[in-house]
């Protein structure tokens, strides 16, 4: 089968320039210039094609008055025209609102595309024989062409790169004789693939069915026929773009945060309806940054390198956070725009937020995976029932890991399953403070997920060793305050400083 | 020379790390120290008392349902001593209680007057200790099978039979069934009374 034997045969059923060349197995970049590809592969122009996208009439149709017709196989996907009507359809929409330079395109196909590239599949067999394969398809697929051909044009037009983390841009497509090309294929579909027994589930009608079970090796040209005309019919209308939807992409913007209040929660804490603690870190955080990449920051998630009790600061460095904001109409965040919202934060005087700037989706792991072998520093506030000793002290200068066996304790078992973990503690250093003999500040390196309060009294014992039971004292613990975590991610940022 | 007024703790006192956080300096943790703090058990718990017969049993209420119990302080064992305690109380050995996940499924039910554990003073009596609450087993102390004396010597928390759940709908009714710190004192006040007349 020669190229013009095919050219000719697929102009006769109504096929389009760009369809033909994906007959013709074109590639990538062979889309660009089609009268030249058609011309390198030894194929006639067709005289009634130079004025733009007019397709001759099919051959078994009674005469029509001569109008642009629609591509049989395509249904003007392809076309021009539609290239302009997707266009002005995306910029219509709030398509300006959105600052990524990214966009990635999702169209949504009718099945009668599907089915017309079957017909074609076995017009093309009768016509010419056994040179046409009956698994693989003899087309390069629509699906592929779309990403080849309207990407590239839309992106240029819009000025955008393709990016999968972009804006995405779904275009809805409909036919007028998708419900009917449907019914059809249903009743062809018992008929092809009948249920071998009375108990098999039915089977789904799908996109996906009709790629992998509908070729004419696994479905005679017959009971093909019985349903859908060989070749596919001329269609009169074109593919209608029903609707265009636009989601901003997933902006991620991480910092560090600091925690000076005793009485602020890590997350909204409600019980029964009514909230415990009147704010909490992650709102303090998310109203201030939040607004300004989006309309919706209720659906904002706010994630930490692990988190405080409500009573405890958080001093150092800070705390590793993120926060992963969808649909975004904005994805960037100069230097003063982040030092004006770090200085915002701070007015609160509870909370304070250090190295903020947007960073990539992909650097999110650095935030969740390896939680178990980070080490986490404290400061303890401890009290003694009678003075401290220099032996008490010495008692507690512990340079050397040990290991610690924990149940869960009390104070969360309700929610917790009983569980014993084991936990290494890396150091411990106690000092006392002046005029205060009863008062040890006590720093202790531990292993994540340790906790703290219990490794210093014990609890009732069920925390062996503990700071009580290694000094044989009754030690309780008055206040803590963590003073580092040992997480180099993400990179430490001044916004203050001077662009310039 | 070593004067008299050398500070065995001089090497040891605390220098507290300068640091500013919104725009302020951050204060020592030493000014969180409070003389008046209240004890583990205190900062919790609410004490509540359980009576079987005469024998007064304490259950410490957590403000998360979990409840522990105990001996109450006017328990007589207590001036006798300790001599040994057993969770194997006859048809069943309250040790063996396993429980799994969040909810502690498996945990024996216990009632009110369920037996949690046998304890031998060293004058020969033997105590049924009571669950006095109904709830589910989560975790019997076992460390008090093999060091009776931590239920004298520890202070009182720290030397419990048990740890137990209750619903959540059931909570309310517990708490009307036992007797609060002030209704306690009070049943001891009238006993002694009467013992004294």
């Amino acid at each position: 089968m020669k190229n013009q034997e095919l050219v000719d045969f697929l102009r006769s059923c109504g096929v389009c320039e760009v369809c033909q060349l994906r007959y013709l197995k074109a590639r990538g970049s062979e889309y660009k210039d089609i009268k030249e590809t058609l011309r390198k592969l030894n194929v006639k122009l067709n005289e009634n094609e130079e004025n733009g996208g007019s397709i001759p009439q099919c051959e078994d149709q009674p005469a029509k008055k001569p109008r642009l017709s629609v591509c049989s196989t395509c249904l003007g996907l392809f076309s021009e025209d539609f290239q302009q009507e997707l266009l002005a359809g995306i910029l219509n929409s709030d398509f300006a609102k959105y600052d990524c330079q990214k966009i990635v395109l999702a169209i949504s196909l009718p099945m009668t595309l599907q089915l017309r590239q079957l017909s074609m599949w076995y017009a093309l067999q009768r016509t010419f024989g056994t040179t046409v394969d009956g698994t693989n398809p003899p087309d390069v697929p629509v699906k592929e062409a779309v990403k080849l051909i309207l990407h590239p044009i839309i992106c240029e037009k819009l000025g955008k790169e393709y990016d999968a983390n972009g804006l995405m841009i779904s275009i809805d497509l409909r036919h007028h004789l998708e419900e009917d090309g449907v019914e059809k294929l249903v009743k062809l579909n018992k008929e092809a693939f009948p249920a071998k027994a009375a108990h098999q589930k039915r089977i789904e009608i799908s996109r996906g069915l009709l790629e992998k079970q509908y070729q004419p090796s696994k479905v005679k040209a017959e009971t093909f026929e019985k349903y859908f005309q060989i070749p596919c019919t001329s269609a009169e209308e074109p593919l209608k773009l029903q609707t265009i939807e636009l989601q901003g992409p997933l902006t991620c913007v991480a910092g560090r945060y600091r925690k000076l209040s005793r009485e602020i929660s890590h997350t909204p804490w409600v019980l029964n309806g009514k909230r415990v603690m009147e704010d909490s870190i992650e709102e303090i955080i998310i109203r201030s940054i939040g607004p300004h990449f989006t309309e919706k920051p209720e659906k904002i998630i706010f994630m930490s390198s692990g988190r405080e009790d409500v009573d405890v600061r958080c001093l150092g460095k800070g705390r590793p956070f993120v926060l992963e904001i969808p649909n975004s109409i904005r994805s960037s965040l100069s230097r003063e725009q982040a030092h004006q919202m770090e200085q915002a934060v701070d007015k609160s005087g509870k909370v304070s937020i250090v190295d903020l700037q947007v960073v990539a989706r992909e650097e999110l792991s650095h935030i969740k995976t390896g939680e178990e072998q980070k080490r986490k520093f404290y400061r303890a506030l401890c009290v003694l029932k009678e003075p401290v000793t220099v032996e008490i002290l010495e008692k507690l200068q512990i340079p050397d890991s040990f290991d610690i066996q924990q149940k869960t304790p009390i104070r969360v078992l309700h929610r917790r399953p009983l569980h014993t973990r084991p936990r290494t503690i890396y150091s411990v250093k106690a000092r006392v403070q002046r005029q205060n003999p009863k008062a040890l500040i006590v720093d202790i390196v531990t292993q994540a997920g340790t906790y703290i309060k219990e490794l210093v009294h014990g609890e009732f014992g069920r925390t062996t060793p503990s700071l009580s039971s290694i000094t044989g004292k009754a030690i309780d613990i008055q206040a803590l305050d963590v003073v580092g975590i040992d997480l180099d991610w993400p990179p430490e940022v001044d916004n203050s400083l001077d662009s310039k | 020379m070593t004067t008299a007024m050398e500070d065995p703790l001089e090497l040891f006192y605390f220098q507290h790390d300068e640091q500013t956080i919104c725009g302020q300096p951050v204060s020592p943790i030493t000014e969180s120290f409070d003389v008046n703090y209240p004890s583990v058990v205190d900062r919790f718990f609410t004490r509540y008392y359980y009576f079987k017969g005469e024998v007064p049993y304490q259950v410490l209420y957590h403000s998360n349902r979990i409840c522990l119990i105990c001996l109450a302080p006017d328990h007589p064992a207590l001036g006798q001593g300790i001599s040994s305690v057993t969770f194997d109380v006859g048809n069943v050995d309250r040790s063996q209680n396993v429980v799994k996940g969040k909810a502690k499924r498996g945990g024996m039910i216990l009632q009110a007057e369920s037996t949690l554990a046998l304890l031998t003073s060293e004058s020969g009596e033997t105590y049924k200790i009571p669950s006095c609450i109904r709830g589910k087993l989560v975790e019997v102390n076992t460390a008090v099978v093999e060091d009776p004396k931590l239920l004298e010597q520890l202070p009182e928390g720290a030397g419990y039979f048990a740890i137990l759940l209750p619903k959540i709908e059931n909570c309310d009714a517990i708490k009307a069934s036992l007797l609060t710190q002030e209704q306690y004192e009070e049943r001891l006040k009238t006993k002694k009374e009467a013992g004294d007349t």
